[in-house]
């Protein structure tokens, strides 16, 4: 190496809260995209059945929910077969759950790599939330057979299913910046996580239309960023509705705050990593 | 700062908070606990001590200069090589450096035992911070050099922990770095693995990197190194040539309390205040000759008297090898009450642990093999051979030879 093309680093305490410094997280770029495939690559390595899983898991979840909420308990589905309606909300909400309790337990996981070597951790969440889109991408592929099979024919809504996925997560990583070191100092999170998720499901039109929420309540209920979310995958998908303004605008303004608060939090945060992970 | 300087560093300091549950709350419930007990008032007044691990650490450090960080355990080296290799940051002071950094503070951190040897080369070059497009260009290298071509793309966790090491120090290996930081004590437990990279470490400075060399093993701070920073308590206390940092180590080394004590040794009934190996021709010395027989001479001082002690010295070579022990009571030796400080003579057989660093570590217990009363660390020693290293075992022990010629005919 010349002394020209040398490096030179300066290390000092960080000052103030707006020293992000997130032109380092470009340069780790590549060590980012190892990182994502490594979580790809290990998480069917040593199932029997493979990626059949990243297939399975959303497909038997859906079914269930259209035997106990379509068949049994007759829910509404916006004049949609049940099956279809529950299956392209399901989906990118178990995007969202696995994505976010990535987010949330990564640092834990790779705590060796974050005591023993330097780079910029936030890309540890970044990884994170990327990795499970590979999980989505095979689950769509039931969905799109499915449709199929209903004869269900997308309209140019679809092509903005890569937006509302950026959206989900969008989301996915602001909250993760704020749980992951929280959950450095104190692993309860990775216990109340899956209780937490599984309560905000319920409360996201996924089982359920958003219709069936009264009127008077639909502006409390859209509080819940993901309502927009959800609705806004259904409407790309299989044109029901239209995309509720109010509660898009409630998921952006949820997902502003929180990321870039949760980077400026996650930057503060991660000078103690090594020290008390 | 000027061109040939690689490490510049200005009162580098790091503190963390130590107190009842060393500074923090491993879960919410010890932290509701201990607000509660804030509350009330139930804590204790300084139950939170700042403790500096390293503090206002103020050194230059040329390009091509290879500097050992000598001091006991908890001096502060570690901290310092993770500061420097941006691992951790420090609480006051800066550093610049010039240069890339390779940091071989574990090997193999990273790897994943589920993926192939292959895709673990890339995994792993990437966290030592190198490019993909370098990894690809070097791989035959770094296959080769690691010998494991054959298993390259079986998954690493049906390796033995040898050929993993083999390939995670091969990776490391090809990173070039133009500034080596190398934490020995980090490594330890391998000393093969501790060969190779001081090895690697001398391929190095043949290309004129910049080294910062932790160890307790002063035959490789004396091979390697051409300077010493030594730290005490986390602080610079020297910054020299080679021989006196050795000298600090040996002095400190003298009466420090092993690492699994809990009080001071001066708290204890009884503790070693000094220990001289003393060589044949009747002075201390901490070189051995091999096959010499040395006499080991301890001090202890006796707070309160002392039923029937035993006397136990452990040679504990570098990599932490309990090599030999030498017990008062298994010699058959009846110290009856000791009450007063005295001195204790131990002449060892002739010295046939190979040539390496041992520290001395000295045990008492009470009764026989009763309560633990003092266990410290006596001091350093070299053995001193030109052939037999630890790739000849342990110890070494001239056998005899006998061929039958005859016998093998038939």
């Amino acid at each position: 190496m010349t002394a020209a093309t040398r490096p030179v680093t300066v290390i000092r305490p960080s000052s103030g809260w707006f020293d992000l410094d997130l032109g380092a997280v470009w340069r780790s770029r590549e060590l980012l995209f190892y990182l994502a495939w490594r979580e790809v690559k290990i998480r069917y390595k040593q199932a029997a059945l493979g990626v059949a899983w990243a297939v399975l898991q959303p497909l038997f979840t859906a079914l269930i929910f259209t035997l106990i909420f379509g068949r049994f308990a007759r829910f509404p589905s916006d004049g949609l077969p049940y099956a279809v309606f529950t299956l392209a909300a399901v989906l990118p909400w178990t995007y969202f759950a696995e994505a976010l309790r990535r987010a949330s337990t990564g640092l834990v996981t790779d705590s060796e790599l974050v005591r023993k070597v330097y780079f910029p951790r936030l890309i540890i969440p970044v990884a994170s939330v990327a990795s499970p889109i590979v999980d989505f991408l095979f689950g769509m592929l039931i969905l799109v057979g499915l449709m199929f099979w209903y004869g269900i024919t997308p309209g140019w809504t679809i092509l903005l299913l890569p937006f509302w996925l950026l959206i989900t997560l969008c989301l996915a990583l602001a909250i993760g910046l704020w749980v992951g070191p929280i959950n450095v100092r104190y692993r309860d999170v990775m216990h109340t996580l899956p209780f937490v998720t599984q309560v905000w499901m319920f409360a996201t039109p996924i089982v359920y239309p958003l219709s069936i929420i009264p009127e008077k309540w639909q502006a409390l209920y859209s509080l819940n960023p993901m309502v927009g979310i959800i609705e806004g995958f259904r409407w790309s998908l299989l044109g029901t509705g239209r995309p509720n303004m109010f509660s898009i605008g409630v998921s952006f303004t949820v997902i502003a705050i929180a990321l870039v608060g949760g980077i400026v939090y996650f930057r503060k945060a991660e000078r103690s990593f090594a020290d008390v992970i | 700062m000027s061109k040939d300087i690689a490490i510049s560093a200005r009162g580098l300091g790091k503190h963390y908070l130590l107190g009842d549950a060393g500074g923090r709350n491993d879960s919410f419930r010890d932290l509701l606990v201990s607000g509660a007990k804030a509350l009330v008032g139930a804590r204790r007044k300084n139950a939170f001590k700042d403790f500096w691990a390293l503090r206002d650490a103020s050194f230059d450090i040329r390009k091509g200069e290879n500097v050992g960080i000598v001091g006991m355990n908890g001096a502060g080296k570690s901290t310092l090589l993770k500061i420097l290799s941006r691992i951790t940051e420090p609480a006051t002071g800066t550093a610049r450096i010039d240069g890339r950094v390779g940091a071989l503070l574990e090997v193999g951190t990273g790897f994943h035992p589920e993926l192939t040897g292959r895709e673990n080369v890339f995994l792993y070059g990437s966290i030592l911070g190198m490019r993909k497009e370098e990894v690809t260009r070097k791989f035959d290298a770094i296959v080769a050099f690691s010998g494991i071509e054959n298993f390259i793309d079986t998954p690493v966790k049906r390796y033995s922990s040898g050929m993993y090491v083999r390939l995670a120090f091969s990776v490391a290996a090809h990173l070039e770095p133009d500034i080596l930081l190398l934490d020995e004590v980090l490594a330890v437990g391998d000393l093969a693995f501790q060969r190779k990279c001081i090895e690697h470490a001398k391929e190095l400075q043949k290309r004129d990197a910049t080294i910062l060399f932790v160890s307790h093993n002063m035959f490789s701070i004396k091979t390697m190194c051409d300077r010493v920073i030594y730290l005490r308590k986390g602080q610079v206390i020297y910054d020299g040539d080679v021989p006196g940092g050795i000298e600090l180590y040996e002095q400190d080394c003298r009466g420090a309390a092993l690492s699994w004590t809990e009080t001071r040794p001066e708290e204890w009934p009884i503790y070693i205040t000094d220990c001289q190996m003393i060589d044949d021709s009747g002075k201390p010395s901490s070189i051995i000759d091999y096959g010499a027989r040395p006499v080991l001479r301890l001090k202890f001082a006796v707070r309160s008297p002392v039923e029937d002690p035993n006397f136990i010295v452990a040679f504990v070579r570098s990599d932490g090898v309990a090599a030999c022990n030498y017990s008062s009571e298994l010699d058959g030796v009846k110290l009856g009450t000791v009450q007063k400080d005295g001195t204790l003579e131990l002449q060892l057989p002739p010295m046939k642990l190979v040539s390496e660093m041992y520290s001395i570590e000295v045990l008492v217990r009470e009764k026989g093999f009763q309560r633990i009363l003092s266990g410290q660390s006596a001091g350093i020693f070299h053995v001193r051979h030109p052939l037999y290293n630890t790739h000849f075992g342990v110890f070494h022990e001239d056998a005899a030879w006998r061929l039958r010629e005859a016998e093998l005919a038939t």
